[in-house]
Order: structure tokens, then sequence, then C-alpha cells
């Protein structure tokens, strides 16, 4: 099907695209990759009556890497992660996370900050930001702030973006040298939203000992969050097999996953055992 | 046929695709394309309950939306067509639903107007009372349920062995194929062994990507209807029998199809758009969604039961089918699938006992027909696996055990029918030959366990049915070719130009294949059930020999000698003294049959031929998930002398590919009768990165003697074997036996936790 009639702007700049979307009252959608909006659109889902596209305002597609981490801008693109060379080092994680993100033709065009406001709990990037402690930058008509990734989703396709915010940049903190990381999904088709997905990474002390564990977990959830029961079980601990179990279980335990026509929810948690489990291998 | 005028061999040449070019150019033309003056987009309004009687409609609110032309409700389409029920084997189908609703989904009223979007909007306004009855799904229990889907059942006259039917009340079956041969229950009671299955299988969609389209322009006497069908000569002799008209004032024309698979035999929208048509008094098109495709025709869910008995050295003695089809709530062509596939139940085995229950059953789900296999899938997953379970049973090893038991050349089939050009055993042998399957094989470690299968399926062709074909070669030795079959991708125009070209011993390349379009395009039943290449291939080279008896004698008149299209110019040429003039050859084509007898199921000449498919598969499964990777798969048909190679091999890889679907991950979930994922989405198509790892296809050498240079079909043959080959290696890998379609991972998941012991609880 074809859109619903519709306006669109296309402003230069951040100024006139807040002022845009607060004169809207409601009734405008920020364009920036558009692999969920338009489809959204197509199927008469939404309807909003103005479209204000963010192709246009400079600096949005930025990667910049410095001693403080890794800040992407909000236009930049899945494709641009994984085609980066610096951010194999930077961010390893990241990088490995990418090619699980759908097809490379919607690679080619989402992008990071129009996946946090869509805020799919089966989508990557949101379960990245929330494992790996990330700051979302917004701007609004009262200025910019700061949200940190864990308290940014209210639920599924929800977030605590305010009205007239927009998300300008997300910063990942830097990664130390020798920090082990994990990433491990599965979908019923390749390109799917997972059904069950685990990012994770940690650090080890002179002993070999797992230091600060984050775990996060997307698909079997209703919006990504930390596991911190399965953290718990391995924090300080020497990984091996036994403890890998005993965290994969505390995992399965601790998430609570939706049944839908994908799969049931205690499926998932089975397949959050699994995952668990071989993040940690990987790792 | 003198051999020394044919410079080379048409037939055994992969020719490319005529179409090809124009395809990938995006040039080629489609109906959805046509633009008419004055046209009127329809939009529908369907039932959002399972059953009930209608008890008011009301459309006031969508024909106060600015733009709309009309609505149209089944009490309207009566004023047209008194009787406006439709279908192939019983006119059970009103174009809008009247007095009653029988599934969720069912078009019950329909918008007209300028704007299709205007229409879609103002269907949404339209809201309607029922008096809701009770509504039954399943097809075991429909087949004795007290609840009725329809008061009385009402065969059409084109199917004899329908007949008894007529009038009966009461029932839900719409057909009950039997076969009786021997004494079973007598093997029963004496048999070494004794097994007995129950297997299922789910509603599917064909999801062609060209949705249903038609477009119907009323002229001054006659209506012309252009449409995506399998069966144009089919939709100009039911629209005429709905309207009361002769044939010939019905015109119906094709374009490309963007495919088929069974879902566009018959009638579908057809009817509609005429009758719309004809109300409003201007051209009508109705261009369904992708979503929408889910609630007009989809393949039956089966339940088969399935009995055996073994004797002790290994061969099946006996076999007891029961099949329930689940035909949904109007027939189609459903009686069709259960008896022509219905009667192969016992499968590709020499068993003198043998019993066969199929029946066709309404219930209150969307209509279930034709589909790529024409119901042979549904068969073979039963027998297929209810097989390998018999031979791991008895420690046999599952080639082996289908060697010992296979059809021979010569053999009689359970209905009595001997095979002929049936290579059966060489299938088998191809595919383990393939397989390496007397070498030993990596089971895998861990997490990651392998194994793998073979499966077997036979299919009989739809019978009796007929072909005309109709070559007119031009003065200057090229020629068209005017047929009905219709090539909706499966590459049909490619290789009848073949035939004309070997006929005639001028190039494949120097004939065209128009469009269907009934006022030049002589009858042909339809392109369905892999029936094109035998009937019309036989029409269409009898019409080429009609035509070249014709050229040579030209030739002989002009004092010309015969070679190739130069020769037939220059003969034109030297007749007429100039370019002008046309030769035309036809030529028709009805298969042998002899009906089955209704009370045993018994015929000696069941089908014109016999279509032969296996596969054999090796995969891995993922213990911890579910997830099966097919690491390879191997597809062997008999397709009798493959006509255009290439064209043949991509319709085995095509066919095993769409059944590899069917088998892992599509399913129509329906909760109380309401299909809960009608979306891509959410209905689980494999797409490229969900290709087997290797896949490898082979038609034997082998040479139908009844058919066309040896040919015979092969669009549905690559389906037969696929879904339990599957099943078969899964249990080879894990030990796990899986009695029901899909075989998704969660499935497979359940199925390995129940097996040691800690099923899932939910």
């Amino acid at each position: 099907m074809k859109l619903p009639p519709l306006d669109y702007a296309l402003p230069r700049s951040l100024d006139e695209a807040i002022a845009l979307l607060s004169e809207s009252e409601g009734q405008a959608k920020l364009l920036a990759g558009g692999q969920s909006l338009m489809p959204t659109l197509a199927f008469r889902l939404a309807t909003p009556a103005l479209l204000i596209d963010l192709a246009a305002i400079p600096g949005l597609d930025r990667i910049e890497i410095t001693a403080a981490g890794v800040r992407l801008g909000a236009r930049v693109r899945w494709v641009d992660i994984e085609q980066s060379e610096p951010l194999r080092t930077a961010h390893p994680l990241l990088v490995a996370a990418m090619a699980h993100v759908a097809h490379y033709q919607i690679r080619n065009r989402g992008t990071v900050g129009g996946s946090l406001a869509h805020a799919d709990p089966a989508a990557e990037w949101p379960g990245l930001c929330v494992t790996c402690d990330a700051i979302i930058e917004v701007i609004g008509p009262a200025g910019s702030r700061l949200i940190e990734a864990g308290a940014f989703f209210s639920g599924p396709l929800s977030t605590h973006l305010a009205e007239a915010e927009i998300i300008t940049s997300i910063t990942l903190p830097a990664w130390p040298r020798g920090r082990r990381w994990g990433f491990q999904e599965f979908s019923r088709r390749r390109g799917d939203f997972a059904l069950a997905g685990i990012a994770l990474h940690y650090d080890t002390d002179a002993a070999g000992r797992v230091l600060d564990p984050h775990i996060g977990v997307i698909g079997a959830c209703h919006s990504p969050h930390r596991l911190r029961a399965a953290e718990q079980a391995i924090s300080g601990q020497v990984l091996d097999d036994v403890l890998i179990e005993a965290c994969a279980q505390a995992g399965s335990a601790e998430v609570d996953p939706p049944t839908d026509l994908h799969g049931s929810a205690r499926y998932r948690r089975a397949l959050v055992h699994a995952m668990l489990s071989r993040a940690l291998q990987q790792a | 046929m003198d051999a020394k005028v044919i410079k080379e061999e048409q037939i055994g040449r992969s020719v490319p695709r005529m179409e090809g070019a124009a395809k990938v150019t995006g040039r080629a033309e489609y109906i959805h394309n046509i633009r008419l003056p004055g046209v009127l987009h329809g939009k529908m309004f369907r039932s959002r309950i399972a059953h009930g009687r209608i008890v008011s409609i009301d459309t006031s609110a969508a024909r106060a939306v600015a733009g709309v032309h009309s609505v149209v409700t089944g009490e309207d389409i009566q004023r047209l067509i008194a009787e406006p029920y439709y279908g192939p084997a019983f006119h059970d189908q009103p174009v809008l639903a009247l007095h009653k609703v029988r599934y969720v989904g069912e078009p019950v009223a329909v918008v007209l107007a300028t704007d299709p979007h205007v229409a879609e909007y103002a269907a949404g306004l339209i809201t309607a009372q029922y008096e809701e009855l009770p509504a039954v799904f399943n097809e075991v229990e429909a087949a004795t349920s007290p609840i009725h889907v329809h008061d009385e059942l009402k065969p059409a006259i084109t199917f004899p062995d329908l007949k008894h039917l007529k009038g009966k009340r009461g029932t839900n079956i719409a057909l009950d194929y039997k076969l009786r041969r021997g004494d079973v229950e007598a093997q029963f009671a004496s048999a070494a062994h004794v097994f007995e299955h129950e297997f299922h299988t789910q509603h599917i969609m064909h999801t062609p990507f060209e949705p249903f389209v038609a477009l119907a322009e009323p002229m001054d006497d006659s209506i012309t209807i252009h449409t995506s069908t399998q069966m144009p000569a089919y939709v100009r002799l039911e629209i005429a029998r709905l309207l009361g008209w002769p044939e010939n004032k019905v015109k119906v024309r094709t374009a490309w199809l963007g495919g088929g698979f069974g879902a566009k035999v018959y009638v579908k929208i057809e009817p509609m758009v005429v009758a719309l048509a004809l109300l409003a008094r201007r051209p009508v098109k109705m261009s369904l969604t992708m979503e929408e495709q889910f609630y007009v025709i989809g393949k039956h869910a089966t339940t088969f039961r399935i009995k055996s008995a073994v004797t002790a050295d290994g061969r099946i003695s006996a076999r007891k089918c029961e099949v329930f089809w689940n035909g949904g709530a109007y027939a189609d062509i459903g009686p069709r699938v259960s008896q022509k596939s219905g009667f192969t139940s016992t499968g590709p085995y020499r068993i003198e006992h043998a019993q066969i229950d199929s029946a066709e059953i309404y219930t209150n789900l969307p209509p279930a027909g034709a589909f790529r296999g024409f119901g042979i899938p549904q068969l073979v997953w039963a027998y297929e696996s209810h097989t390998d379970i018999i031979a791991r049973a008895l420690n046999i090893d599952p080639l082996e055990f289908r060697r010992r038991n296979i059809l021979r050349e010569g053999d009689e089939h359970p209905t009595g029918t001997a095979m002929r050009d049936a290579e059966f055993e060489e299938v088998l042998v191809r595919i383990s030959a393939r397989m390496g399957w007397d070498q030993p094989f990596d089971r895998g470690t861990g997490t990651k366990r392998r194994g793998r299968g073979i499966a077997i399926g036979v299919k009989a062709s739809i019978a009796p049915t007929t072909s005309f074909a109709l070559v007119n070669v031009s003065a200057d030795g090229s020629a068209v070719l005017f047929c009905n079959t219709i090539d909706m991708g499966q590459g049909s125009n490619t290789s009848m130009a073949q035939l004309v070209a070997q006929v005639l011993g001028t190039s494949s390349e120097r004939v065209r294949v128009t469009q269907a379009d009934t006022d030049v395009t002589p009858f042909d039943m339809g392109t369905l059930g892999s029936r094109s290449m035998f009937h019309m291939g036989h029409a269409v080279r009898l019409a080429a020999e009609h035509a070249r008896e014709q050229l040579e004698a030209l030739c002989a008149e002009t004092g010309i000698e015969y070679q190739d299209e130069h020769s037939i110019a220059q003969a034109f040429r030297k007749k007429f003294g100039m370019q002008a003039g046309n030769i035309f050859g036809v030529g028709h084509y009805t298969s042998r049959y002899q009906p089955a007898d209704h009370d045993t199921g018994m015929s000696k000449e069941i089908t014109p031929f016999w279509m032969i498919g296996g596969t054999g598969i090796e995969l891995e499964v993922d213990t911890e998930t579910g997830h099966v990777t097919i690491l390879r798969m191997v597809n062997v048909v008999d397709a009798g002398r493959a006509v255009n190679p290439r064209v043949v091999d991509t319709q085995i890889s095509g066919a095993a590919l769409m059944q590899m679907g069917a088998t892992l991950s599509e399913e129509m979930v329906f909760n109380e009768g309401e299909l809960t994922n009608p979306s891509l989405a959410f209905y689980k198509i494999p797409g490229m990165r969900d290709m087997p790892v290797a896949i490898e296809n082979e038609a034997l050498e082998a040479e139908t003697r009844s058919g066309p240079f040896g040919a015979k079909g092969v669009g549905e043959s690559g389906t037969f074997g696929v879904s339990p080959a599957i099943a078969n290696a899964i249990d080879d890998a894990i030990g796990v036996r899986l009695y029901s379609l899909p075989l998704t991972p969660e499935a497979i998941y359940r199925g390995i936790c129940a097996a040691r012991g800690e099923p899932l609880v939910d």
C-alpha cells in the first residue's frame, strides 16, 4: 500500500526540527532511516500529519572515538558500524552484533537513533545500549539532556523520550583492553527479530576473576534489561563450565519472556539459557 | 519425420527463457499494470465471525463517503445472477455472502470507488449484524459433527463421480473416495508386525508474489476479463454459466503471471469483478493485498491415520489409510484433491491388500484447494514417515526397506493400474548414490547432531483432460503458437516453442507463444497438476505436425526442398508472389482414462502417467535450540525426457524449496477460526539466507513412451519427498520423531525435551 497523505519537511538544523516538532503538537514523526516507520505508514498503522526528515541536519552521521568512548551520531547507520575499521578495536562487541541486525538492505538505511526511538524489545541495538551503559543525548525545546540507556525504555515500543525531543547521539563508555565479550541470538529465520539474544562483556583481574560483568537480554523480554542474577552468579569468580551453567540457569530464571506467534515463553526461556551459555563460552 | 532437415535437436536444449529479459528489465506485462479509463476499484468488507446468519448489513456510512460509487452486497448480486453460486466441484460459493457467512474473512460486501484508498476506507465503515452459529474447524471433528457448514450439498455437473452427493443433507463430507483391495483386516490379524500412526499437516498459503488481480470490462454485448489465472478457458465457461450467456460473449485474457502454484486455478475473484462491472456498467478492478490472499485459498490441513502389516522378511502385506482433508468452507477443487491424490495414499509400494478412505470435509475455515503437488506432499509426509519408522523398528536400513517393497515396471498399483515408465527404484538408487548412503557419515558432536533421511513419493496426473493448440506459420517461416498453457514462471512458453521448432525443423527462437486470450487461443483444461507438458505438449506436437504436413505439401507444389525456415519462406514467396499467407496447424489431445469403480476405487487405467520424486537430506540439529540446518538436499525425479534441462532443473529446486518452507516454518495459525498471522512478517516463508547449504537436482535419463518426445510433467515432483526426508533425518540425528508439520525449532526442541523425560511445561 501507499503512504497516507502527509506533509514533509526537511529541516537544515536541530533548532528548526525542534520548532517543527513542537508546533505539530504530537502530529509529526521524525524520519531517520525509515526502516520501521515507512512500513508502519504503508500499512497505515500510523497516520502522522507531518514527516520531519532528519537527513539534512549536519553532524548527525559522525562516529567519534575518543578516550571517553565511542560517540555515535543519531543518524549513523548499521552499515557504518559494520564497516568501521577503528570500531573493531574500539568496540568489538558492537561490530560483532551488527551481523545480526536484519538484512543488509535494511542495514544500509537503518540508524542507531531511529532504532532507539522505535524501541523494539527484540532489536539488537537497544539491548546493546542497555548492556554497555550507553548514554543517550537528546535535545528538545528546553535544551539537551543525557539519559542512561537503562532508564530510557518504558516498555515494548515505548520510551521516556519527551514530546518534541530528538535523539542526537549515543555514547558508549571506553572499551578497556582485554575486555571479554559475547553476543548470541536466535531467530526463526536469518534476519528476523530475535526470539532471544544475549549481549555481554566483563573484565578480568590478574587472577582471571570476572570483574564488573554486564549481561543484557533482548527478545525474551518486554524491553531490554540487564540480567542481574546472572551477573551476580559470575562476579568475582573464575569462569568454568559449572559456573557458566549456573549463570545460564540464573539468567533463564530471571527473564519474563512473552508468549506470541513466534514462540512460547517457556521456549524463549530455554533459548536464553542456551544463548547465555554460548555467549559466555564465546567470551 | 525426415531426420536430415533438422539442423539442431530442439528437444533437450536449454533454450534461454524467452521472457527472461523482459522480466528482469521490468517490461513484462502484468494484469496489475493495466490502466482503463473510468475504472472503479473494489475493496471488500469481510466477515469477522466463523459461522452465522446475516441479520443485516449497514452500508450507509460507507455510501456517504465522498468518492464512493456504490456499495454492493450479496442481495445486489442476486438481482443480476439469480443463483450466484460458483465452484468447479460444487456450486457452493456465493459471489458475496448470501444469508450466511461460513468463515472469518469471507467477502460480505464490496465498496466501489474511483480511488482504491477511498474504497478501502469506506469498506472499513461497513458493519454487519449476525446471528452466530456454532462453528467446526477440525477436519476429524467435522466428519461427524452435528454442526453443518452447508445445509445441502450441491455438486456441479462437471464431475460424474460427485453426482451421488446431490441433495445430500446433514453432512460435511464433500467427497468420500474409497479403495478396497484384498482383505486388510485378515492381514493385520495374522501379520508378523503391525504399525499404526497418525500424522498431521497444517494450513498453508501459496503466497504468489503477484496476489489475485482481475479487471472486468463490460462491452456492448459482451464482457472482457483481464485476469491473472491459470485456467482462462474454465473462467470463460464458469462466467458464461453464471450469466447464462454463450461462451463467445465472454473473453478472458491473461498476461504474465507472477506465480500461481495452484492458487489461481478455476475461478477465484473473477465472478465478483464481473458481477460488479455489470452492476456498475463500468470497468471494475480488484487487486487483492498479500494479506487478503490468505482468505481466498490455501492448502488442506490433513489428518492421516495409517496402518501397515509387515511380514517377517520385511514386506508390506497390507496398508490401511484414512485421510481427512480440511477443505474449509467452500469446496473449490478440494474434492478432486482428496480423490485424485487420495488413491495414491498407500505410496509407491507393492501392496496386495489395501484400503483407503479419503474424505474431503467442509469446515468453517478459509477454503483449501489445489497447491503444488495437489495433496501429494501431505500424503507422502505421512506414508514416508511411517515407512521410516517401520524400517527403523525392524532394524532394516530405510533404503533397503524401500527397495524391498518398491513398485517396479509392470507391477500393479493398489488401484489395479499397471506401472509403466515409472522409475521408482532408479530414483532411490540415484539419491543414495549421490548421498553415499553406504559410506560412513559424520554424526556431529556436542550440541550439533547430524542425521540423514530419504523419502520418495508418487503422483498420478489428473485425468481425463483435454488440450487444443494452434500453430500459425507466417510467410517468412517464423511461427506463433496459440495455446492456453499459462506461463506463470515455470518456463512453459519456452518449452512449448521448442516442441514446435523440433517438428518444423526450425529454431526455437523463431517461435513465439501468445498470451492466453479465449477469443483466439483454443481450449485447454488449465495449467495445473503438471499436466501441460504431457497434454498440451501432445496437442502442440500434433498442431505442429499438421502445419508441417501442409508446409511440405506447399514445398512440393512449389518445387522447393523442405529444409528450414528459409525454404519455407521461399515456398510462400513462390506460391503467392510475395511474402504473404499463413499455414495453420491444429492439434488436440485427450488423455486415456478409465474412471475408478465407485465401490472398490479400482481402475485399469487410472492415470495417463505417473510422476515420481524423491529427496535425500543431510542436516544438523542444534539440540539446545531445535534449529535445523540443511547441509545437503538431493532431489531426484523421473520427468521422462527433459525438453529443456535448465527449466526442469529450476522446476525441481523451486518445488523442493517451496516444500521446505511448508515443512520447517510456514503455518496459518487459527484461533477459533480467526487467522492470527495473515502477514508475511508473521507467516514465515524461507528467505535466501535460509536455503540449504548445498542443493543438487537430477532428472533421470528416462523416457515416457506415451509422452510427447518422451516427456512428462515435472512442476510438482520436487515437492514430494522433502517433508518426510527432513523428519526422517531429524529422527536419525537426535532420535526424535515428529508427527505434525511444521517442524519448527520450538517443536523440535520440545521433542528433544520430551525424549529425555523433561517435557517443557508452559
